[in-house]
């Protein structure tokens, strides 16, 4: 690595340091469970980012502030090392389990508790659970959460929590390193406006509004019947739209209306922007309908949740329509706001994967566009929808007007030039198009290696833009058993749905030159 | 010994809301929630939790109603 790529090695290593103040925050909830075998493999897990991380920024000190390709390396190549080095504690949890030292004495585990914990002895699974969890996406590699260690479920919750606002958010906030290096590195983690001028200030600004609504989500959860583990651990990741879950049916498990309709609250809080969040809690109100992504977010949650209720009724999948508003409501606010939360399992009711197409469809839809930008979803986002679709009616209706004509694109409250609306229309247009080539090429390669006739077309299109959306809800495909190639697949979906693209194939392109595949 | 010179409490005063309910909702969200995990699910907790859901689903519109008045 030589001096222009100086930035970036140095990026990762706070980072990584950062991860490693992660691991060690939870240890406490290991001795609050009694779950002392998991010490060791919680230091080890601490210690060997804390360690990578310290090797890279001592020999990066002198690193210049980084410019926007060394902003999106460090965003890729950062998030990427954060999942890799997050995996440690399933790892390493699970070899401690299997290996049974004497003086741990950690728990004889049989039946569906013990494969479920013994997954994560493959390195593999463990990456992925770590890269489903940093990236907010909820699929996993458990067959049973409720039989996993008290400490994994915590660990698995707080990373869904830590990436729902972001990692370099998380780094920016501990190390309060003001000036453009930070600006270029928020930018590069899908995040574009700022709360205050000052970066530093924006990020604090994220992680207390973000608290605060944590903790309001845990009240409203417990006092809605759900028990405080679950609570907290329900709240974070809902709020986060991350998804997992520590029972083995996730929210289906409480099999209850109010549960269901508590969530739907902090599943929206979660798909508002930070920006309007922050408005919003001094008072400024009038931000829920006069914000454009936050109209439109009310108004596709609304008319998805009535159109897939009405889909699950009319097909006979649900005999009342209560039911049907239940499940429908829920699985769409829970798709489009990138969550993952199920509800509709073959447990308590029909499962997702047996709804009928068009149902199947229209929660993909949802996965597939995703809520607001500026908040913790995943997707295309409804800001880029809504460039997209005022930007293609702007070229149309411009035939019908004269050339000397002054036409300006209005987004929201602003109104864009001719440059600035063909820069964010083409921008919106790229990140689509991209999106939608990986989603064809996963759903391509899962056909290919997926064994004939045991899911259909809708099964695979579903579990690929959830992955790549970072939603979490799962048609059945994603598992332990699911082919080795379908997880890389998946890995990938999931790292570049997070970063919006375009990052990873940065990195990839300055990996790619660097090593010599192409000039 | 000020408030301000608790290691915890200054931070969230000097990086947080600046603002004495959502501060006060900050710093008491811990000790709530631990409360609930002691006692239980009894007539206190529950009454704690109510009211603490209660502070913030108020202060939002007497925020926006006082915001209005000063306008006027």
């Amino acid at each position: 690595m030589n001096g222009s790529y100086a930035p970036v090695g140095r990026d990762i290593g706070r980072m990584l340091q950062a991860l490693s103040g992660l691991v060690l925050i939870t240890i406490p909830v290991s001795l609050v469970w009694g779950e002392y075998y998991v010490l060791p493999a919680l230091l080890l897990s601490a210690l060997v980012p804390l360690a990578s991380g310290r090797l890279l920024t001592s020999a990066f000190r002198d690193a210049s502030d980084p410019g926007k390709l060394h902003g999106m390396m460090v965003a890729a190549a950062g998030w990427f090392a954060v999942a890799l080095f997050g995996s440690l504690p399933f790892f390493l949890i699970a070899w401690t389990v299997a290996l049974d030292p004497v003086l741990l004495e950690p728990p004889t585990l049989s039946g569906r508790a013990a494969s479920t914990v013994s997954a994560f002895r493959n390195p593999l699974n463990a990456v992925f659970e770590s890269m489903s969890g940093f990236t907010g996406t909820g699929l996993t590699m458990t067959d049973n959460e409720e039989a996993l260690p008290r400490t994994l479920q915590w660990w698995r919750t707080f990373i869904e929590w830590v990436g729902g606002v972001g990692v370099i958010v998380l780094t920016t906030a501990i190390l309060a390193r003001p000036g453009s290096g930070s600006l270029t590195l928020y930018e590069s983690e899908a995040r574009s406006e700022k709360i205050h001028p000052s970066i530093v200030s924006t990020v604090r600004t994220i992680w207390w509004i973000f608290l605060l609504f944590t903790f309001v989500s845990i009240l409203v959860l417990w006092l809605a019947g759900m028990p405080l583990w679950g609570a907290i651990n329900h709240a974070m990741t809902g709020l986060a739209t991350g998804g997992f879950s520590i029972t083995d049916n996730s929210i289906a498990t409480y099999d209850s209306a109010v549960i269901d309709f508590a969530l739907i609250p902090v599943m929206i809080l979660g798909s508002i922007a930070f920006p309007i969040h922050y408005l919003i809690l001094q008072g400024d109100l009038k931000n829920l309908y006069t914000d454009l992504q936050t109209r439109w977010m009310f108004g596709f949650f609304g008319g998805g949740s009535v159109l897939l209720s009405a889909l699950v009724y009319l097909s006979g999948t649900y005999d009342s329509w209560f039911d049907a508003f239940r499940y429908g409501l829920f699985q769409f606010v829970s798709a489009m706001s990138c969550t993952g939360f199920q509800t509709a399992v073959d447990s308590t009711n029909v499962a997702l994967g047996k709804w009928p197409a068009q149902a199947q469809l229209t929660v993909t839809f949802g996965m597939v566009v995703g809520a607001a930008a500026g908040s913790t979803v995943g997707g295309i986002k409804l800001i880029r929808l809504a460039t997209l679709v005022k930007g293609i009616r702007h070229r149309i209706t411009d035939v019908f007007v004269p050339d000397t004509a002054v036409r300006r694109l209005e987004i929201g409250d602003r109104r864009l030039t001719e440059e600035a609306a063909n820069r964010e229309l083409g921008e919106a247009a790229i990140i689509a198009v991209l999106w939608f080539v990986f989603l064809a090429l996963t759903t391509f390669v899962l056909l290919l290696v997926l064994p004939e006739s045991q899911y259909t077309l809708e099964n695979v299109l579903f579990e690929v833009a959830s992955a790549q959306g970072n939603v979490g809800l799962s048609s059945g495909i994603t598992g332990p058993g699911m082919p080795t190639v379908g997880k890389l697949f998946f890995l990938f979906n999931m790292w570049i749905g997070r970063l919006e693209i375009i990052p990873v194939l940065v990195l990839l392109r300055a990996l790619f030159t660097r090593g010599g595949l192409y000039r | 010994m000020n408030l301000d010179d608790v290691p915890v409490v200054n931070y969230v005063l000097e990086s947080g809301p600046d603002d004495p309910v959502f501060d006060t909702l900050l710093l008491s969200g811990p000790l709530v929630i631990g409360i609930l995990a002691l006692v239980g699910r009894e007539p206190v907790s529950v009454g704690l939790g109510v009211l603490y859901l209660l502070v913030f689903a108020g202060y939002l519109p007497y925020k926006w109603l006082s915001g209005r008045d000063q306008d006027r």
